[in-house]
């Protein structure tokens, strides 16, 4: 079990935006979809390209270099040209604070 | 007797298909027959991180080698199919063997095109489309090297740049007013030689090759102008054209590649066609176009498939592809072929913009540059098809998104 550490705000996420974070080293991407927060890999599997810079379209968020889509509550790859999943990480928000397990 | 379906071309567009005929549950035979010997690549990689040596071949292969036998998937590579009879429902290969499928689909891709140059076969002078290609250029490469390119499309630009960052001295003779501009126009034209400018690279614009020259391989370029190039090797990348050979003779519909409907289907039952060779009508733009990207390859490789198997599956992608040079990533989204008017958010000097082609109102296409996000917001902006006021469009701290009603 890891623990769960602070990021942020929820007031620095609006609706249908992603951020990036960074715990003890790891980068990590925090998606808003309508309110509920889901974290994932901030790195892209295909040429390590940072997600939060990325478009999020309901829970898809698409890479914004070579276009490769990722399920944000799984980390699953929807479409190439990654192959592989990003990591996914809980996520508690208490009070407006985000909280990540790492 | 199990239903046969066969595919023309182990391309990404034909592999993609394969692949997605059993991950949708197809159980009949599948047949999947290429030219090339090697198990299905993405040829991305070939202009950049394969060709400079960053990635293994093996990165490039759309799956692993043994996923094919694995999943009852017959490839017939090192094959070509020479002639398709849709009246018997045959196909016939280089080595003599017939098939009879219920099924075909003909992913044939493009090739190079080579105009009639004297001197082109001397050594030394390449052009980019297979592995085997990519190696014989990566074996020239040495720091110090001179090398020429010819033509500045986006092949062309790619290589340049990864043989700069290479270390080799390149010049680039290219017959338009700046790389890309017959297809992007001249002010995003500009920033991309700006950008191969800064790194070194030579470029002569509105200039014809009229020889390859030397004793053995290539030492020089002649130009139609008289000029004298001296290089140690060239890479030539003028174009692609459609592989149709195989329908010579048959009912299929030639025009700019095999023309289908946006079913994938051509105009003989049970012939389907998909990828760069496939000249398709698009439903949200209204017209055929037959594109040369990866993405398209992809995804219609994989609709392709979904309708082969009776899945009626409309393919109307927005198009979409990108070109990683240097440090800049160039993306590109919709599609046209004139523009009224380009607007620009952000900005073109600092390389850092969205540039919109609109056409009778419309957004038609969007290329960016290291604006991936807000590519993939004119996409929406692009396939919503309604009239935009060019002011908003140009307000770069205006969200996309809301151009788009939902």
């Amino acid at each position: 079990m890891g623990k769960f550490t602070a990021v942020g705000s929820t007031s620095q996420l609006a609706d249908d935006d992603l951020k990036g974070f960074e715990v003890r080293g790891i980068k990590i991407a925090v998606a808003n979809v309508r309110g509920t927060m889901y974290a994932f890999d901030n790195v892209c599997t295909h040429q390590q390209c940072p997600l939060a810079k990325g478009e999020l379209e309901d829970t898809t968020v698409t890479c914004p270099c070579h276009g490769s889509q990722f399920d944000v509550t799984t980390g699953a790859v929807l479409r190439g040209p990654a192959q592989d999943p990003v990591d996914s990480y809980p996520v508690h928000v208490q009070d407006d604070t985000i909280e990540i397990e790492v | 007797m199990r239903n046969l379906f066969v595919i023309v071309g182990a391309s990404l567009a034909g592999a993609t298909a394969a692949v997605r005929l059993r991950e949708e549950g197809f159980g009949g035979r599948v047949v999947l027959i290429g030219e090339e010997v090697h198990p299905p690549y993405q040829r991305p990689p070939l202009s950049k991180r394969y060709l400079r040596g960053e990635q293994p071949f093996e990165d490039a292969l759309v799956k692993p080698a043994d996923f094919y036998a694995s999943n009852d998937i017959d490839t017939r590579l090192g094959t070509r199919a020479t002639r398709i009879d849709p009246i018997e429902k045959s196909l016939e290969l280089s080595n003599g063997d017939h098939i009879r499928y219920d099924k075909a689909l003909i992913a044939t891709g493009s090739r190079n095109r080579r105009f009639p140059i004297p001197g082109q076969d001397l050594a030394g002078v390449y052009d980019l489309r297979t592995v085997d290609d990519c190696d014989r250029i990566r074996d020239e490469v040495v720091p110090g090297r001179r090398a020429a390119i010819v033509g500045m499309g986006f092949i062309g630009c790619e290589v340049a740049a990864s043989l700069r960052q290479l270390g080799l001295d390149v010049v680039v003779i290219e017959g338009g007013k700046a790389p890309l501009d017959r297809v992007l126009g001249k002010e995003v034209g500009q920033v991309v030689e700006h950008i191969h400018r800064d790194h070194g690279v030579k470029m002569i614009f509105e200039e014809h090759v009229s020889g390859f020259q030397g004793t053995g391989s290539v030492e020089r370029i002649v130009t139609e102008s008289g000029r004298n190039i001296d290089c140690d090797f060239a890479v030539v990348g003028v174009g692609v054209e459609p592989v149709t050979d195989i329908v010579v003779g048959s009912d299929i519909e030639v025009d700019n590649g095999i023309v289908v409907d946006e079913y994938c289907r051509t105009n003989v039952d049970g012939v389907f066609a998909a990828g760069d060779v496939a000249n398709h009508y698009h439903p949200i733009f209204k017209q055929k176009m037959r594109v040369e990207h990866w993405h398209n390859a992809v995804n219609q490789g994989a609709a392709a498939a979904r309708n082969m198997m009776g899945t009626a599956s409309i393919y109307d992608e927005v198009h979409w592809f990108w070109s990683d040079q240097y440090d800049y990533n160039l993306q590109y989204a919709g599609f046209h072929r004139d523009w009224d008017e380009l607007v620009v958010r952000g900005s073109l000097e600092e390389r850092d913009f969205i540039a919109l082609y609109v056409k009778d109102g419309l957004v038609a296409a969007a290329v960016g540059m290291n604006r991936g996000r807000d590519v993939r917001r004119a996409m929406r902006v692009i396939k919503a098809r309604t009239a935009v006021d060019a002011k908003l469009l140009g307000n770069d701290d205006l969200d996309l998104r809301q151009l788009v009603v939902n």
